[in-house]
């Protein structure tokens, strides 16, 4: 299936994708969409819409129960070893174990050293990735400090370093900004977008708040299980959509030529 | 000195439990400390107390003379390892309840089939079936030394070659897995190599000492090191202390060493709660200091 060619395949297709956890929760149905290679992407929806699980069924964690999902060309459940060379993954913050100590540069190097064969020594060139990756994100001082230590907006920075450290053309990021101050929130969208402009790599990024990072997105995917929405920032500030999504006290204002969506998850999002 | 030096030359089953506290040690600076890593340290009793109740299958089948060659050795590897693979399975989805609950039911059905199966096996064999349970360091044989020795170094060898990935296992098993290690893979080879050296390290001293040995000097050092490596060698060195301890105890008062051991394990483990402790408390009196110690980045 999967061709390089180039340009016509895309990064991300979705077909009538649906996944049924093994408890019987339906967490998503009819998904389809395709996102093209190099973008930047932004899943939005309320908690338990199935943000999580498309991202892990993008990574072939978890397997459609309906449907199929491809990326690059190459299939989730058949190819999936050739999906994990091309792709580097965050984890949602509270998946990290913290009882083990690692120190930030453990934590950054992983990122590298999961894509070497063993023995996964960490040559001088990793640890220059590495450094670079945590400057990137105002966090090299901490180069030595035990991960379970920092807090949590630290930690989420880190994560994002190691994903920036690593290689592969998909950075896929679940909620990378949750529990960040808005100083952190600038620090790490500034760091994946120039990262993202500079490098022909793509980003997939859940959100709760599309505020910081609605100038840089060309995709927004509007989840509440199902696709209610899929375009441009602008496309899916509708206020029906929106709505939908977050129920009815969401709401979009015009203002002055900006589109401003209000919503309990995202405060005031200013559009223009 | 020279006397106990003197003393140990001179003593076997001295030299053996010595041997035997250094191997144990071992198993619980890379078993032990991976299994605490990957939240799994309740695993080590379900896994031990199979060991007994694999061990009674085997003592029964031979007394029957049904499976002659079923040795009661071979009946606790396969049962531990069962429940480990079982324990390991539940635990797969990342549901440390269902973990739980595993390793409870198979704790349970062990123990039943132990208490069931003793009737029916002979005297003699029922006493080295309680070796299983409360089993002295100090009654080892060379055969238990030898098998010990063989797994001490497979398993130690084991851990050691893939430190890295069973530490990405622990911190992280979905990144670890997206970025295409085979995640499952060492899951289930920790798993696995762990429950045979804890179902050899029970025949050889008893399940409680080994979960002694096994859980608390790894709760210990974890609570209070800051890197794998000082925790692994931290277990090594609480481990070794306290069974030493336990054992040369046992030569001046009338004591199980294993009693002594166990206690002083249990101890290292309050003793790290109480340092984290006032640690805690010194650096929220400070916070400046940590932020200015870690600036040496060429
Ligand atoms: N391992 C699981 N087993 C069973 N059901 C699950 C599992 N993980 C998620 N679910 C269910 O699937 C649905 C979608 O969950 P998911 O984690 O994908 O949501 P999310 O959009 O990422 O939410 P959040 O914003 O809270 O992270 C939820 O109803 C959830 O209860
Ligand atoms: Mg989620």
């Amino acid at each position: 299936m999967a061709n390089d060619s180039g340009d016509d395949v895309p990064l991300v297709e979705a077909r009538d994708l649906a996944v049924r956890y093994p408890n019987g929760e339906l967490a998503l149905y009819n998904v389809s969409f395709t996102i093209k290679a190099p973008s930047f992407t932004a899943v939005i929806g309320p908690n338990g819409s199935g943000k999580s699980t498309l991202m892990k069924t993008i990574l072939g964690l978890i397997h459609p129960t309906r449907g199929t999902v491809s990326v690059m060309g190459y299939d989730v459940v058949r190819e999936s070893k050739e999906i994990r060379k091309l792709v580097r993954y965050v984890p949602q913050r509270d998946h990290i174990e913290l009882s083990i100590p690692m120190r930030v540069k453990d934590i950054v190097l992983m990122g590298r050293l999961l894509k070497k064969p063993a023995p996964r020594f960490a040559s001088s060139m990793d640890k220059k990735a590495a450094k670079e990756a945590l400057a990137r994100v105002n966090m090299l001082e901490l180069w030595d400090r035990p991960f379970p230590e920092l807090s949590g907006g630290q930690r989420q920075r880190v994560l994002v370093a190691r994903a920036l450290a690593s290689s592969g053309p998909l950075l896929i990021l679940d909620e990378p900004l949750a529990g960040t101050d808005a100083e952190s929130q600038k620090l790490i969208v500034n760091a994946l977008s120039d990262y993202q402009k500079n490098n022909n790599v793509s980003v997939i990024m859940v959100t709760h708040d599309l505020n910081p990072i609605h100038v840089l997105v060309q995709n927004v995917l509007l989840l509440r299980n199902t696709l209610l929405g899929v375009g441009t920032p602008c496309d899916v500030m509708d206020t029906e959509l929106i709505k939908q999504v977050y129920g009815p006290t969401a709401q979009i204002v015009e203002h002055s030529g900006h589109k401003y969506c209000i919503t309990h998850d995202s405060g005031v999002d200013r559009h223009d | 000195m020279i006397d106990i030096i003197d003393l140990i030359l001179n003593t076997p089953f001295l030299q053996r439990a010595l041997i035997a506290a250094l191997l144990i040690a071992i198993i619980a600076a890379t078993s032990g400390t991976f299994l605490v890593f990957r939240g799994l340290s309740f695993m080590t009793s379900g896994v031990a107390h199979a060991a007994l109740g694999g061990a009674a299958l085997g003592f029964f089948l031979q007394a029957i003379g049904l499976f002659p060659w079923f040795d009661p050795t071979l009946g606790a590897i396969v049962f531990a390892v069962l429940v480990a693979v079982i324990t390991g399975y539940a635990g797969e989805s990342g549901v440390a309840q269902k973990m739980e609950v595993a390793v409870g039911v198979s704790f349970a059905l062990s123990m039943s089939i132990a208490v069931f199966l003793m009737y029916y096996i002979p005297p003699d064999k029922v006493l080295v079936l309680w070796g299983y349970l409360v089993g002295d360091i100090l009654l080892m044989t060379n055969q238990d030394i030898v098998m010990l020795t063989i797994t001490t170094i497979l398993v130690a060898f084991i851990i050691l070659l893939f430190k890295k990935e069973f530490v990405y296992v622990s911190v992280d098993y979905e990144g670890s897995l997206a970025h295409g290690l085979n995640a499952r893979g060492y899951h289930y080879l920790i798993l696995v190599i762990s429950s045979i050296a804890i179902a050899l390290a029970t025949k050889a001293v008893g399940a409680i000492l080994v979960y002694a040995i096994l859980v608390a000097p790894a709760a210990a050092s974890n609570e209070t090191l800051k890197s794998v490596n000082k925790v692994m060698i931290g277990v090594f060195i609480i481990a070794l202390v306290a069974q030493v301890i336990g054992i040369m105890t046992s030569f001046i008062v009338p004591v199980s060493p294993s009693a002594i051991t166990g206690i002083l394990a249990a101890l290292s483990y309050i003793i790290a709660l109480q340092i984290r402790k006032i640690r805690e408390k010194v650096n929220e009196g400070i916070p400046e200091v940590i932020h200015q110690e870690t600036t040496n980045i060429e």
